[in-house]
């Protein structure tokens, strides 16, 4: 009765493993060098910091606009998948997994699926890498790719499998690794943004540009925590020179009353208050530079 | 040594059911996304999962916040479960200011999904609760309107 029992069980736990993709984990990515550990000079709450990452933008809004004013495609905007192997800390990881699925975003939006399956690789690589990837459907995202099937559910797992990433490091005590991610999708979409405003004058990209002053604000507050890390500390320093410049930027605001309006069918509320964002070329321009500068430092590791 | 095992098959189904019910809300998410319509992408969902709301008390509500770019078009639409006694609603706060509802208590009329034309950048919240304050499971999806 026992053995039968204990089989049971067995039969029981295989099934229950072969659900996720956990049992794809190898050994070494236990042992991974992982030089960072819990912060204990953490200052704000739990709550307010899990508040303030889920409020920064989506690189996927940016790629949109960059996109709509009439960009063409460009491989030389991203960062190249060709020494994905050379990460092995979970700060180079977490950082490249930002970085590579703002990429993907661009990728994505123009549909570009060649390119997309490159990206995919690299981007397993390095979810597996740091114990994340049962959240990032490979195989499914893979054969979206290639067949061109379904663009939509193509960009619909790409984005969900993301912040299904994002929730599950910040519910297990791994919010550095989700700051670091967030840090390297923000630091790609800027300079995405920043290598386009760089070739075409557009007024509303730069305005974009601008804006983003708040997002880097709320990356400061999500990455203070862990700056005790001597490796958390330099990106800071590093984004400080980026925020050196953004701190001249101004924005300003105009109050006024929503309206509801009926669009094909559909309320649509139009928002009268409005936010002005004050930018020089000289700003505008030094921010495309130090953008590139802490980029690309950041990409060689 | 039957009761442990009986013990530890118990905490399996419980892991199990646990793993059913995230599939359920994934489920629920995908679905939900691809009721935004064809010209949204998804961009976030809020899980949520609320009590019925004690007498005299307010109704229960989850609070989301959110990033919202100027020039962008977003869509706010809700799925309740099959399951859930009260029916969802989604509402967009601008700091402390009621934007717009998906329901309006007035006329009983529901505007499921709707856009925003923004107009600021700047951090908002999204509510979610039930219709009278009943308890339930509901998914609220943010998507971005390709222009």
């Amino acid at each position: 009765m026992i053995r039968k029992s204990i089989l049971f069980l067995l039969s029981f736990a295989l099934i229950l493993s072969c659900q996720s993709r956990k049992g794809k984990l190898a050994d070494a990515e236990l042992d991974i060098l992982d030089s960072l550990e819990l912060a204990a000079d953490i200052q704000i709450s739990e709550e307010a910091l899990d508040e303030i990452v889920q409020s920064v933008s989506s690189p996927i809004e940016m790629a949109a606009l960059i996109k709509e004013i009439g960009t063409p495609f460009s491989l030389d905007y991203l960062a190249t998948t060709d020494y994905v192997d050379r990460y092995n800390t979970s700060f180079q990881m977490a950082y490249s997994l930002g970085v590579f699925g703002a990429d993907l975003g661009y990728l994505n939006i123009y549909n570009k699926n060649t390119q997309i399956v490159d990206y995919l690789t690299a981007i397993n690589k390095l979810a597996d890498g740091i114990r994340v990837g049962q959240f990032f459907d490979f195989v499914t995202l893979k054969r979206l790719a290639t067949s061109r099937e379904n663009i939509d559910s193509l960009m619909y797992i790409s984005v969900n499998s993301f912040n299904n990433i994002d929730s599950y490091l910040r519910e297990n005590n791994r919010g550095h690794l989700s700051a670091l991610m967030m840090t390297g999708v923000w630091i790609e979409g800027m300079f995405l943004a920043t290598q386009v405003a760089n070739e075409t004058s557009n007024p509303a990209l730069s305005e974009r540009i601008g804006e983003q002053k708040l997002n880097l604000n709320n990356l400061f507050l999500i990455l203070n925590p862990y700056k005790s890390q001597q490796q958390i500390a330099d990106l800071l320093t590093q984004m400080n020179e980026i925020k050196e410049v953004f701190d001249q930027v101004e924005i300003t605001y105009e109050m006024g009353e929503p309206e509801t309006v009926e669009k094909d069918g559909m309320v649509m509320i139009v928002q009268n208050e409005k936010s002005n964002v004050q930018i020089t070329d000289e700003q505008l321009q030094q921010i495309i530079n130090k953008t590139e500068e802490v980029r690309n430092k950041l990409i060689a590791f | 040594m039957i009761r442990i095992l009986t013990l530890i098959f118990i905490g399996f189904l419980f892991v199990l059911t646990g793993n059913i019910q995230a599939q359920s809300a994934a489920d629920l998410v995908e679905q939900c996304a691809n009721d935004a319509g064809k010209d949204a992408t998804y961009l976030k969902d809020f899980i949520v999962k609320l009590g019925e709301a004690k007498a005299g008390s307010k109704h229960p509500v989850a609070r989301y916040p959110l990033v919202l770019s100027k020039n962008n078009v977003y869509r706010f639409n809700v799925c309740t479960t099959e399951q859930s006694e009260g029916k969802a609603i989604i509402r967009l706060y601008d700091s402390n200011r009621l934007i717009f509802s998906s329901y309006d208590a007035n006329t009983q009329e529901e505007f499921n999904p709707f856009n925003f034309l923004c107009q600021k950048t700047g951090i908002y919240h999204v509510f979610i609760s039930f219709i009278d304050g009943k308890s339930g499971e509901a998914v609220g999806i943010l998507s971005y309107v390709m222009k």
